[in-house]
């Protein structure tokens, strides 16, 4: 391994895995190869500072269960919400076109029974049938009787 | 556990009680900050519960719980950015100094050191994968074989071993750099 680079060995196994002769070798080589010295120097400093930070561990605290299952159970509230919430958004498209037609219609409704009366449906009321034959006031409710007896009487008349 | 996958609550409260060191030192390995490895372990168990019908029974408890809480701390770090390049002046006073004794043979063991060398980790883990940190921190770290990193990952055995190698090159080529930078004290 003298002549050999040792940078592929060090890449390859975590140094605490090598064996005593491996890292004996490894030595040798980095006492005559600078590279091989300054890569071994920071695989060593790796190592320390990797086995350090694996040591950090937080330990739960005492009333984590506790948030655990609060956080359970308004997980499991707000999974009851959504399926009302589902529902709502299939039927909302549903239920809006509803409430608008019978708007509207409501709307309609309203503007045909009771029309705004024009100077020109006056003048047309006053040349109605009734009011030409009868000389009556189309509003004025004649039976269908009254009107007969109004035409035939005429007739007799000439 | 069968309890506990019936729904009932207080079995599961057991489950959680028993299992949380374990999810937390799971955890540990991906975040420094406690609220960050609380609300990760919090994820874990929320989705342990509600996959409970899931598990056959096959391996144990703790290992399945093991590999929710590492894929689920993965996700959680997916999105966050990974530093293209660690420089000396990256290094906090502390950290600087800690290289300067260590280079030296002058440093001491000492809790404050120890931080500061868990400090250190950190910003070179910064520059790896994920993934990557995870299959170093395991095996250089915490001596686990390629076996049981790729039981908790659920990754081949062969691509636990490519993990490894990579990440540990990259490191040592950062930490080289922070050296090569720095003179040395004798």
């Amino acid at each position: 391994m003298n002549e050999k680079h040792i940078t592929e060995v060090l890449d390859n196994t975590a140094l605490t895995s090598l064996s005593a002769s491996e890292l004996e070798e490894i030595r040798a080589h980095a006492s005559i190869c600078d590279a091989c010295e300054s890569a071994f120097t920071a695989a060593q400093l790796s190592a320390v500072v990797i086995k350090e930070r694996a040591q950090v561990v937080i330990e739960p605290s005492p009333f984590f269960q506790t948030r655990v299952m609060a956080a359970l159970r308004e997980q499991q509230a707000a999974e009851s919400v959504p399926a009302f919430s589902r529902l709502w958004k299939s039927a909302r498209a549903l239920v809006s076109s509803m409430a608008l037609t019978t708007v509207v219609l409501a709307a309609l409704s309203f503007m045909i029974s009771a029309p705004a009366t024009t100077a020109s449906d006056q003048t047309a009321s006053a040349f109605s049938a009734e009011s030409v034959i009868l000389g009556q006031d189309g509003d004025d409710q004649l039976t269908y009787e009254q009107v007969l007896n109004a035409i035939y009487t005429d007739d007799e008349d000439k | 556990m069968r309890q506990a996958q019936a729904g009932d609550e207080s079995a599961f409260a057991e489950i959680v009680r028993r299992y949380s060191p374990r999810v937390f030192a799971v955890a540990s390995r991906f975040f420094r900050q406690r609220s960050l490895v609380e609300e990760a372990a919090q994820e874990v168990f929320l989705k342990a519960f509600t996959q409970l019908g899931s598990f056959e029974g096959r391996g144990s408890l703790e290992g399945w719980l093991t590999r929710i809480a590492t894929n689920t701390c993965l996700n959680m770090l997916r999105g966050s950015k990974r530093r293209p390049e660690l420089t000396v002046s990256d290094l906090s006073e502390d950290e600087d100094q800690w290289l300067e004794q260590r280079m030296s043979d002058t440093a001491q063991r000492s809790v404050e050191n120890d931080l500061v060398a868990a400090d250190l980790a950190d910003r070179l883990l910064s520059v790896l994968s994920p993934e990557d940190q995870q299959a170093l921190l395991m095996i250089d770290g915490e001596q686990a074989s390629i076996k049981e990193v790729a039981a908790a990952t659920g990754w081949s055995e062969s691509k636990v071993k490519v993990r490894a190698f990579r990440a540990r090159k990259k490191i040592r080529e950062a930490m080289e750099r922070l050296v090569s930078r720095k003179p040395v004290t004798t």
